[in-house]
């Protein structure tokens, strides 16, 4: 099960603006184990403050 | 005619008035009729569209005014490419009756080169939710075993091709898109770099991870197909303006002094294999050693570490494509598609742009692996194709995925058949290149096929009945 728990969890799905039912809600929940570990993953080991985005807006040239 | 022709060897006859292209097209509808109510890889069949393009080909074939070696060969398209006049519906209820008034641009370019046009094929809904039972349309089915799995999305257009219902068509890959289905199906399938391909008039799922590519039988095959597909679109704001340069005359089977890093942490410890797919690489890598290749290992990343980038990456765009929808009407959405993009819809912003953040450090610490070699070898999928029942809703986010690094990257890589599994059904490697390293890639793939005799296997079709 997620480390979240569920209460926190329905608070993000409403956030979402989505309407789902219980039983969606609940089939989420099981999932969002997986959006944990990639979240946790992602931010191993942290990168420094200055280290940019692989998307940098560049104007094009006129 | 032989039953089964690669898109280079009917070029030939068609060059040389050996073949009509009405007679092939004509050849591949009956394959279709016969074996598409089993194989479901067609949304819709474009016969008389078909019929119309290979007359003409076959016109300019009779007045010695071919336009090249695709005039008169019978492709068709993963349905989420837009097709002008013809419905387009990315096999969803979202979409179900939408008629496109114009094609995408690589739509445009292939019929152009003078291709003819068989149909749309099935595909994951809206490229990711699948495979799907719910939906209008059945999902494909695996010519090999039709009650296995052709990976996706571009199931159909996998299928297809390894049924030789198409001699070659077009797929899409955000995650692996174009070769899983290659490396399930048996078939070749390469995604070239970022921008190399527009995707302008191809319905998106992931902005900055969707590539456009080619799935035929032949690492050749693809190179033609490419060509085609190839170069600058001021409709594609990603388009990176590039030319392509001669893909077929890069297929020398030359592949001496080519330098070869075997990434195999991936698929003996960050994903382990089965075993016939472990054997397939390590055979892979005696034939291209016994080529003149040099063979080293090398180390990326973890696989987990693209996984985790890559799947926020193309979860987040996909939802900002859908959200509309999901507000408006879910009901119309698969539960895998519905389900996928509510999930998406809880990643935050910033947890997005950490993504981003780690995507750029991935990138270069990429680029430097790569630096000493010239093309990577790695698995393309964790084993055979499984039975399409067992394929679970979250089967993507359970284990890292081995296709997803090169969409984090944006370079090209390519799914190659090295043989079968206990089962009977395929298995595959995948090589990738350098950015914009095509030629280099699929000149080692043609070399891995001329050297071996993979390609001389078709799907069991006498087996399949209706």
């Amino acid at each position: 099960m997620p480390d979240t728990t569920l209460e926190d969890f329905t608070a993000l799905v409403r956030r979402s603006r989505l309407t789902l039912t219980d039983a969606q809600v609940g089939e989420l929940y099981k999932a969002w184990g997986y959006v944990e570990g990639m979240l946790a993953r992602n931010r191993t080991p942290l990168l420094a403050r200055e280290d940019e985005p692989a998307l940098i807006f560049k104007p094009r040239e006129s | 005619m032989d039953e089964f022709l690669t898109i280079a060897d009917a070029a030939r006859l068609i060059a040389s008035r050996k073949l009509s292209p009405v007679e092939l097209t004509r050849q591949c509808l009956a394959r279709i009729q016969r074996l598409d109510p089993v194989l479901h890889s067609f949304i819709l069949v474009t016969g008389e569209r078909a019929l119309s393009d290979a007359r003409a080909a076959q016109a300019r074939m009779m007045a010695g005014s071919m336009r090249g070696p695709l005039d008169g060969i019978p492709i068709a398209h993963k349905d989420i490419y837009c097709t002008a006049g013809i419905a387009t519906t990315a096999h969803s209820r979202q979409l179900q009756g939408h008629v496109p008034a114009a094609d995408a641009t690589v739509v445009r370019k292939l019929a152009q080169a003078g291709t003819v046009l068989l149909g749309k094929l099935a595909t994951h809904e809206f490229a990711f939710g699948g495979p799907s039972f719910d939906l209008a349309w059945p999902p494909a089915r695996n010519p090999w075993n039709p009650e296995h799995f052709t990976g996706g999305s571009s199931s159909g257009t996998g299928a297809a091709v390894a049924a030789g219902l198409i001699m070659g068509g077009t797929g899409s890959d955000t995650g692996g898109s174009i070769r899983s289905p290659a490396a399930l199906c048996g078939v070749t399938g390469i995604k070239p770099t970022y921008g190399l391909c527009s995707r302008a008039g191809v319905i998106p799922l992931a902005f900055t991870m969707d590539h456009i590519g080619p799935l035929a039988w032949t690492a050749e095959d693809c190179a033609l197909l490419l060509q085609a597909m190839a170069g600058p679109d001021p409709a594609d704001p990603a388009s990176s303006g590039r030319n392509a340069p001669d893909y077929s005359a890069a297929l020398t089977g030359d592949v001496k002094g080519m330098r070869i890093g075997v990434v195999r942490h991936f698929h003996e410890s960050d994903h382990k294999v089965s075993e016939s797919t472990r054997q397939g690489i390590e055979t892979a890598i005696e034939v291209f050693r016994g080529l003149g290749a040099e063979v080293r290992d090398v180390e990326l990343p973890p696989l987990a570490d693209y996984s985790a980038c890559g799947w926020l990456i193309l979860m987040v765009e996909a939802f900002a494509v859908h959200e509309r929808w999901m507000q408006t009407s879910a009901e119309k959405y698969g539960e895998i598609m519905r389900d996928r993009m509510a999930l998406a819809s809880l990643i935050s912003g910033a947890d997005y742009i950490q993504a981003v953040r780690r995507r750029r450090a991935l990138c270069a610490a990429t680029a430097a692996a790569m630096d000493p070699v010239d093309i990577l070898l790695t698995a393309s999928q964790p084993g055979e194709a499984p039975r399409i029942e067992a394929v679970s809703k979250w089967g993507i986010l359970e284990q890292p995925s081995f296709t997803i690094p090169f969409n984090v990257t944006g370079q090209p890589a390519i799914a190659v058949c090295t043989g079968f599994g206990a089962g009977g059904l395929p298995v595959s490697m995948q090589l990738a290149g350098k950015p914009f390293q095509e030629a280099t890639l699929l000149r080692a793939a043609d070399a891995f096929q001329r050297a071996t005799q993979w390609r001389q296997h078709r799907p069991p079709l006498a087996a399949i009945k209706a």
